[in-house]
């Protein structure tokens, strides 16, 4: 598992208006984008993302500045707040 | 012979230009802030600006994660990564960028070049506010303070001195200033976030030590205390502080004309100028008046 493919796609949403639109649409046309990410997202890495589960991602090692993009753009379902209180539940209570 | 005449340090919050624009409350107090700091750099009157900044993962990350870079492009439009931010094609003094990058690899400083980019909020921020006309090229040094593993305080510090013996080399006699950008603790969407925000800053009495440093004219004890460990202790963004640490190497120290916190914000606003007394023998000296 490299999450290294996480992180790209989080750049990638800064530069690519298509990939924004893909994530933000259906559940079916998100799991296409990120089935088609390279390199691979592994079956992990996918469902956390599909699940927008950030808190999830972080403690793999995401980058936060690359992954908060996810909720500035509101993707995956994510939007600041909520990517915050994910981020917190992570971390604060023990999880 | 060109001349090092001064320079400001900034944030570069990319909420502050539309909180002036539409006149909410923190808008006077910025307004003040990054004109106190535009009218110093308009008294400098220089005829380039060397701009450090850290790069947010914008222009370096899938090619190559330089630890220094220069950019010497002729121009280069931005900001890439907030689009309802004004945008502007920001001029680059790409000749004396080469000139610099050419002197640190030969100086045995091993700074990369940037030939094609654009630039991100912690460029077009300040600018925004500086040098809103876009009339002063500069030549953007690109420090990566983000990104571990961080270089050293005392490296940025010694690579603003091998840009200065550049400058120093330029053979007609520009003026030229510098522009730091960047916070001192501050913590982006990471563990260290406030309560009620996707940002935090994990560290202000880091932020006040820097102050103080730097109040007290302090360049290489600050950047001795400027540590990675110190560094990520403060925040994921307060690697930024590594932009003023090279500012202060390339202006040869000196202490601040203007120093002041937004402590809530963890970043703050100075002003340099080289040759200027120091603020605290202007305290004594008024101490002395009867």
């Amino acid at each position: 598992m490299s999450i290294y493919a996480v992180n790209k796609i989080c750049y990638r949403v800064v530069r690519e208006p298509q990939l924004r639109e893909a994530l933000s649409g259906s559940a079916a046309e998100a799991e296409a984008a990120l089935r088609a990410a390279r390199p691979p997202l592994s079956g992990e890495e996918l469902a956390a993302l599909l699940a927008g589960d950030v808190g999830w991602l972080s403690k793999l090692g995401a980058n936060h500045f690359l992954l908060h993009q996810l909720g500035r753009f509101r993707l995956l379902g994510l939007d600041l707040p909520t990517y915050a209180d994910r981020i917190r539940a992570a971390y604060r209570q023990g999880r | 012979m060109g001349e090092i005449v001064g320079g400001v340090g900034v944030p570069h919050t990319p909420h502050f230009p539309g909180i002036v624009e539409r006149g909410e409350p923190l808008g006077q107090e910025l307004r003040r802030l990054y004109g106190t700091a535009e009218r110093h750099l308009a008294e400098l009157a220089p005829d380039v600006i060397v701009f450090f900044t850290c790069d947010h993962y914008n222009i370096f990350f899938v090619e190559s994660l330089p630890v220094f870079s220069i950019g010497v492009a002729p121009s280069a439009w931005g900001p890439s990564d907030y689009l309802e931010l004004p945008h502007y094609h920001v001029p680059i003094a790409s000749g004396l960028a080469r000139r610099i990058q050419a002197h640190a690899v030969r100086s045995g400083f091993d700074v990369g070049m940037s030939q094609e980019f654009e630039f991100d909020h912690p460029v077009t921020v300040p600018l925004h506010f500086l040098t809103p006309r876009m009339d002063v090229p500069i030549v953007p040094v690109f420090i990566g303070g983000l990104v571990p593993p961080l270089p050293p305080g005392w490296r940025c510090q010694a690579l603003g001195e091998v840009i200065r013996e550049a400058v120093e080399r330029i053979p007609d006699g520009k003026r030229v200033a510098v522009v730091a950008s960047g916070s001192f603790s501050l913590e982006i969407g990471g563990p260290r976030i406030s309560d009620t925000s996707h940002t935090g800053v994990p560290d202000p009495e880091w932020a006040d030590r820097i102050l103080a440093r730097m109040r007290a004219g302090e360049t290489a004890r600050l950047a001795a205390e400027a540590t990675e460990e110190q560094l990520t202790q403060a925040g994921n963004a307060a690697g930024e502080l590594l932009t003023w640490i090279a500012m202060l190497g390339l202006l040869g120290g000196g202490n601040p004309e203007f120093l002041e916190a937004q402590r809530d914000f963890g970043h703050a606003y100075g002003c340099w100028r080289v040759g200027s007394p120091p603020l605290a023998a202007v305290a004594r000296a008024d101490g002395d008046m009867p």
